[in-house]
């Protein structure tokens, strides 16, 4: 069930609708992207499982599992390709948000391969990446909470020029059991930036630790829970928080439940019935959109054989933006005997 | 009157010398003036000035949105600079304490220093704030962090030890696209004989730049930050037994400017390091295997160094001084390697 609940104080807005029983008929575009985007997931879901098993991909893939919510909820941010929409943090979420923000399931597969065509030339790994353009931040540290804190930061960037953008970030529950994690709520509490923190829901063998609604109403920031409403209702809810965030109202944090059981790509099979029994989409068309996602995950696996590997020269791009890492010295040509080492070392980097 | 600029802020604009705290406090000023993008963000820095007073008056005049009292949690907010800079603003962080950047440092290592390399883009953001012994603040207000973000590729460590360099390496860290870690000796803020008078002109001092700080030809010493001044009168009391010592003020750490003491030491043949920093893992360890592999025909001696000792910064006045190098330590030093 959804459930939302505005920051404490004379100022916070309710956040609508409460009941997801309410829903009116699915609006086609919308629709459209929400079903191509789930189709998709979940394909590229069982493409990545496939792969593990076969070993082109880490074997520790094999059980890899998509949210099927998360293309919901990134769907709900303004995206733009030109680095002037909304930012996402994918997290362990991904790729559902990275695919709404306009990743290609080819991308995801080089990234996830470490292929030389990957988004960072296989310099950086883990389920996401930095796209700055397309509005994507990637994984920034092995401990949890830092994105929480660095998109607290763009978000407050956002908020200081006044402009219609939001962060979006999410994190693994077990966020909840990380400092850095509390400083960044607390940031963004304390800054009102526009930012919308989603904590995906724990895993199935993991205990739920930690009151979520507590922590969000600690920081004074509002807080939802989204469980296994219909699509367009999780979207409603993201993007009244998103609007709310936008005016200057504080973030929110929401908390996505574990699914109880059964298909877990229930919900956008039945957004599909419901939207082919109102007539919004023609079962022809239905069946296009299931087979453009599909196919394109397919074209995915089929490329990603033949992605070259990175080479070494793509360990020497700049760390700043004055500096390239010369090659190592000491696994190149050592110097002649009795040259001085100056010399030889220019003539080893030249080369 | 709220909003105007306070005195410690203005007193180049009046042709008076400044100590090195006001020439930070006029750099922050002057460059928050030229650019808005520039903000600041730290713990009392507002509505209190800050520990020291360098940011006393920015709140009344660039207001709340650009002078941003945090939470007490330097990893949240520093990576709340992080993000800040991505998106397009120039954040300059104030440690109350350099010893508090601790906490900071998984985001700045893991995430602000690999940003160009992740292809997130450059990271304009400063982490500035007060460094150093001598004051009797115990071990958790008085080290010296260089060494603990030195070996982190992605990063700029400036550590300038007089007022004129202060501002205009400050200047050129806010505008540089990279992020810098900024020391400033805490012992050099109000010192008197440090007060000078700028330049009345906008300036800037070019990062990974050294300066000689005192030419000579019969040993090269190099450091930075207090230990310059140090150096000095060291350097003065060699003098009276004819030896003339050539002092490097390395005033940026990282980029390492390696040639200027290439150069040197090509010209004195001997090479003293001086840090207040511990010895084991300071940085003149990598400054002698640096001129080792550039400079080796060279010396003629070995490389020494005269460094604090390896321990915590002791709280009590005589411990610290022990622990400290001290002038007498350097004239040791300089004086055995001279007749080596």
């Amino acid at each position: 069930m959804t459930s939302v609940s505005g920051a404490p104080g004379p100022d916070a807005s309710p956040l609508e609708p409460r009941d997801g029983s309410v829903l009116g008929p699915p609006e086609s575009r919308v629709t459209e992207d929400l079903l191509y985007l789930a189709f998709q997931a979940r394909a590229l879901e069982s493409a990545v499982r496939q792969l593990a098993m076969a070993e082109v991909l880490d074997p520790g893939l094999g059980d890899f599992r998509v949210d099927e919510r998360s293309t919901v909820v990134a769907r709900a941010m303004r995206r733009r390709p030109d680095a002037t929409g909304d930012i996402c943090h994918a997290g362990p979420l991904s790729p559902g948000p990275a695919l709404a923000f306009g990743a290609t399931p080819l991308e995801f597969l080089r990234h996830l391969a470490g292929k030389g065509t990957s988004p960072a030339s296989a310099r950086e790994g883990g389920l996401s990446w930095t796209d700055m353009r397309r509005g994507m931040i990637g994984w920034g540290s092995p401990r949890g909470g830092t994105a929480t804190q660095v998109l607290a930061g763009m978000a407050l960037a956002f908020g200081r020029r006044r402009e219609d953008r939001a962060a979006l970030v999410c994190e693994s529950r077990s966020a909840l059991q990380s400092g850095g994690w509390h400083e960044g709520m607390n940031f963004a509490g304390a800054t009102a930036a526009p930012l919308i923190v989603v904590l995906a829901p724990p895993l199935a063998d993991r205990p739920a630790h930690g009151d979520v609604a507590a922590v969000a109403e600690s920081y004074g920031i509002a807080f939802g829970q989204v469980g296994t409403e219909p699509p367009e209702e999780i979207l409603r809810v993201v993007a009244a928080a998103r609007r709310r965030a936008v005016r200057g109202e504080g973030p929110m944090l929401i908390e996505l439940l574990p699914f109880a059981g059964g298909d877990r790509w229930a919900l956008h099979e039945a957004l599909a019935e419901r939207a082919v029994a109102a007539e919004v989409l023609a079962e022809e068309a239905l069946a296009a959109i299931r087979g453009a996602a599909v196919a394109g995950v397919e074209h995915a696996v089929a490329r990603l054989e033949k992605e070259p590997d990175p080479v070494p020269a793509d360990a020497l791009v700049p760390v700043r933006t004055d500096f390239s890492p010369p090659p190592p010295w000491t696994r190149r040509d050592p110097p002649a005997p009795g040259t001085p080492a100056d010399e030889s070392r220019e003539q080893s980097h030249a080369g | 009157m709220p909003g105007e600029a306070p005195a410690h802020v203005t007193r180049t604009r009046s042709g008076e010398p400044v100590t090195l705290l006001e020439a930070i406090g006029e750099a922050l000023w002057e460059e928050m003036e030229r650019d808005e993008r520039v903000f600041l963000m730290g713990e009392d820095i507002g509505a209190y000035g800050g520990a020291f007073k360098v940011t006393r008056g920015f709140l009344e005049r660039f207001g709340p949105s650009r002078v941003i009292d945090t939470p007490i949690s330097e990893g949240g907010f520093t990576g709340a600079a992080a993000g800040a800079a991505h998106m397009g603003l120039r954040p300059v962080v104030e440690m109350q304490f350099m010893d508090f950047i601790s906490p900071a440092y998984d985001v700045l290592t893991n995430y602000i220093a690999t940003s160009l390399y992740r292809g997130a883009g450059p990271m304009p953001l400063v982490v500035r704030g007060p460094v150093g012994g001598g004051n009797r603040g115990g071990p958790f207000h008085s080290q010296n962090v260089e060494m603990a973000f030195f070996h982190t590729p992605g990063l700029k460590i400036v550590y300038p030890s007089n007022p004129r360099d202060a501002k205009g390496l400050l200047k050129s860290a806010i505008r540089d696209d990279d992020p810098v870690i900024f020391e400033e000796h805490k012992g050099l803020y109000r010192a008197p004989h440090c007060r000078e008078v700028l330049p009345a002109e906008d300036y800037v001092i070019p990062l990974g730049r050294a300066r000689t700080a005192l030419a000579g030809e019969d040993l090269t010493i190099v450091t930075y930050g207090l230990m310059v001044h140090r150096s000095m009168e060291a350097a003065a009391e060699l003098a009276r037994d004819g030896i003339r010592a050539e002092i490097i003020d390395l005033r940026t750490l990282l980029p390492l400017d390696e040639e200027a003491i290439a150069e040197s030491l090509r010209k004195t043949g001997k090479l003293l390091i001086v840090h207040e920093d511990t010895r084991t893992g300071g940085i003149a360890g990598e400054i002698a295997i640096r001129m080792n592999e550039r400079a080796f025909e060279w010396l003629d001696g070995p490389i020494l160094r005269v460094t604090a000792i390896d321990s915590p910064v002791p709280f009590s006045g005589e411990l610290e001084d022990y622990f400290l190098p001290s002038v007498r330590d350097v004239v040791t030093a300089a004086r055995y390697l001279v007749v080596y």
